[in-house]
């Protein structure tokens, strides 16, 4: 019976597993153009770089910033729209299929497309302002405010499937609750409040750490859709780390910016686990 | 209330596909036109930008040949290896099977994008670089733990009884899997194969890294390169043309499959 689990997890220890000891391995060497391309032990050196990096910190506060914002307002949109899918009405097999088509397409596509509408001067939003006598909104080439339009690219793309676990979650509520709830004259908010949100917790859970963990390493939108700027105000950690290996060819470093962002999400979600656990304790009593 | 329901849903559509639509119109709008999209100009419509988009060197078409094929052998791949494993950890002692999964789990929420640059290192060493047929091994690797366990909860639902009276009957641990159980959980393989195939089809980081022969571009990487070309005028016009008949078959797909690919994730995370 192991047997059969061999082939699968021989190939996500040389995927999961071996890339993360060798870049815990490769941070504390000097891997550059320098060293010809070769690794050669410095020792620390690469890790006191990255705790001095302000380019780092910056992106990882970046990173934080997007990916908080971006899940916060995904789940509100996420369970608006799945409470509007779980409801029955015609036609909502082809309005499910439709909501669905965002999720579906590759990020670069859309990110380029989202380009064109953010345009200044051509782009519709820009057209728009300049029709109604506003200042053009310049939103791809202010620092303060471009990250909001990678906000809105990510919020398109992925909401859909936290719409969809959450609908999961919703499928999974008796109806017969909602009608005891409703004989004793509960109205529909108190139905949501007292029926569908708690019920609902686990799947919020669900979506919020899965997406939590996917924005943290966002990476294609923003190549393609600001290339981290402007002023890389939108720079992403896996950005950062691409750019480290990719452009400036120091493979060490990059190891240790990988590194570095991992430990940063691993204490995030341990955070964020201890922070529910703390959040559910006396949500429980109070059902109980 | 319907009233209320109608706005939202309207609402709904419009934020789907509006974006999308506005390619459409870009991608039939003349260069004269973008640039001026209220003045009055002679030519309004063109479809200069597909012919720019199919007549380009390679043909786009090319690009869409090669997701297809990447997408089908990792899907291929994926279910070959995750099937067994997904049986194997439902008849599992239950202290190996649960942190199994919770590893799978860790595995699924993980940010593969951090794992590019040491991919792209095996990529190096084995000369694996620029070869579609490779590219399936890192996609394969990580859509297991979703492929797992999502049909793992399928697997988990088949009674019992059932695999006992296919032993009674003689039937080996292969032919057990491959005439009872297999087909048997037909519905919840077809979504994972999907979201595999969705997967597969729209990963970036991986095939720009692995990929860079022209004629062997994936299409999400084909399309960021034109995004790449220049910072300061992107083609929008032809670029919104390529968008357009990149996403056709994307469309069709979901379009077809919804049913199998809400009920698949949904299924999933029920149990998951």
């Amino acid at each position: 019976m192991i047997l059969l689990l061999g082939p699968a997890g021989l190939l996500l220890l040389v995927v999961f597993a071996a890339p993360l000891l060798h870049y815990a391995w490769l941070s504390y060497h000097a891997d550059s153009v320098v060293t010809g391309l070769e690794p050669v032990l410095n020792h620390g050196a690469n890790w006191i770089r990255l705790l001095q990096d302000q380019r780092f910190w910056q992106d990882a506060t970046q990173t934080l910033r997007f990916a908080l914002v971006s899940v916060g307002v995904e789940l509100l949109l996420a369970l608006a729209i799945a409470l509007l899918l779980d409801q029955r009405w015609r036609g909502r097999g082809a309005v499910r299929a439709i909501a669905l088509i965002p999720w579906a397409l590759p990020t670069t596509v859309m990110a380029l497309g989202w380009r064109w509408i953010f345009n200044t001067p051509y782009g519709p939003l820009d057209q728009l302002a300049h029709a109604l006598g506003w200042p053009s909104l310049n939103l791809l080439a202010s620092p303060a405010i471009t990250w909001i339009a990678t906000v809105v690219g990510d919020v398109w793309k992925t909401t859909p499937f936290a719409a969809l676990i959450l609908l999961a979650g919703l499928q999974t509520i008796p109806g017969d609750l909602y009608e005891a709830l409703r004989l004793e004259g509960g109205s529909s908010w108190v139905c949501f409040r007292r029926i569908t949100l708690p019920l609902l917790r686990p799947y919020l859970a669900l979506a919020l750490l899965f997406r939590l963990a996917q924005a943290f390493g966002v990476f294609d939108l923003i190549q393609v859709m600001t290339g981290g700027g402007p002023a890389s105000s939108t720079e992403s950690l896996a950005l950062y780390a691409y750019l480290n290996a990719m452009r400036f060819l120091d493979f060490g470093y990059s190891a240790t910016v990988v590194s570095g962002s991992f430990l940063l999400l691993l204490g995030l979600c341990l955070g964020g686990w201890l922070l529910s656990l703390g959040l559910s304790r006396p949500q429980r009593q109070q059902e109980v | 209330m319907p009233h209320q329901r109608r706005l939202w849903i309207v609402l709904l559509l419009a934020w789907s596909l509006g974006p999308l639509l506005w390619q459409l119109y870009t991608s039939f709008c003349s260069d004269q036109a973008l640039v001026a999209p209220l003045a009055a100009t002679p030519e309004r419509w063109t479809l200069a930008h597909y012919r720019a988009v199919l007549n380009s060197q390679p043909p786009f078409w090319r690009y869409l040949l090669n997701s297809l094929f990447v997408g089908t052998s990792s899907t291929l791949l994926t279910l070959v290896i995750a099937l067994p494993a997904a049986y194997a950890l439902t008849r599992l002692k239950p202290w190996i099977a649960r942190p199994a999964r919770l590893l799978l789990l860790a595995a699924a929420l993980f940010p593969y994008v951090l794992l590019f640059l040491a991919l792209l290192e095996v990529a190096r060493s084995l000369h694996l670089g620029n070869n579609l047929l490779a590219l399936s091994i890192p996609y394969a690797a990580l859509s297991q733990p979703l492929a797992i366990l999502l049909l793992t909860a399928a697997f988990r639902d088949l009674p019992l009884d059932l695999e006992d009276a296919a032993r009674l009957e003689g039937m080996r641990l292969w032919q057990r899997l491959r005439w009872v159980l297999i087909p048997l959980i037909a519905p919840a393989t077809t979504s994972t194969a999907i979201l595999v195939f969705l997967f597969s089809w729209n990963e970036y980081p991986i095939a720009l890294t692995w990929i860079s022969d022209a004629s062997l571009l994936t299409l999400p990487v084909a399309m960021a390169r034109i995004a790449g070309s220049s910072i300061y005028s992107v083609p929008y016009g032809a670029y919104a043309a390529a968008t357009v008949l990149g996403s056709i078959p994307l469309v069709l797909l979901v379009l077809v499959f919804q049913k199998s690919i809400v009920s698949g994730l949904t299924s999933g995370a029920v149990k998951g």
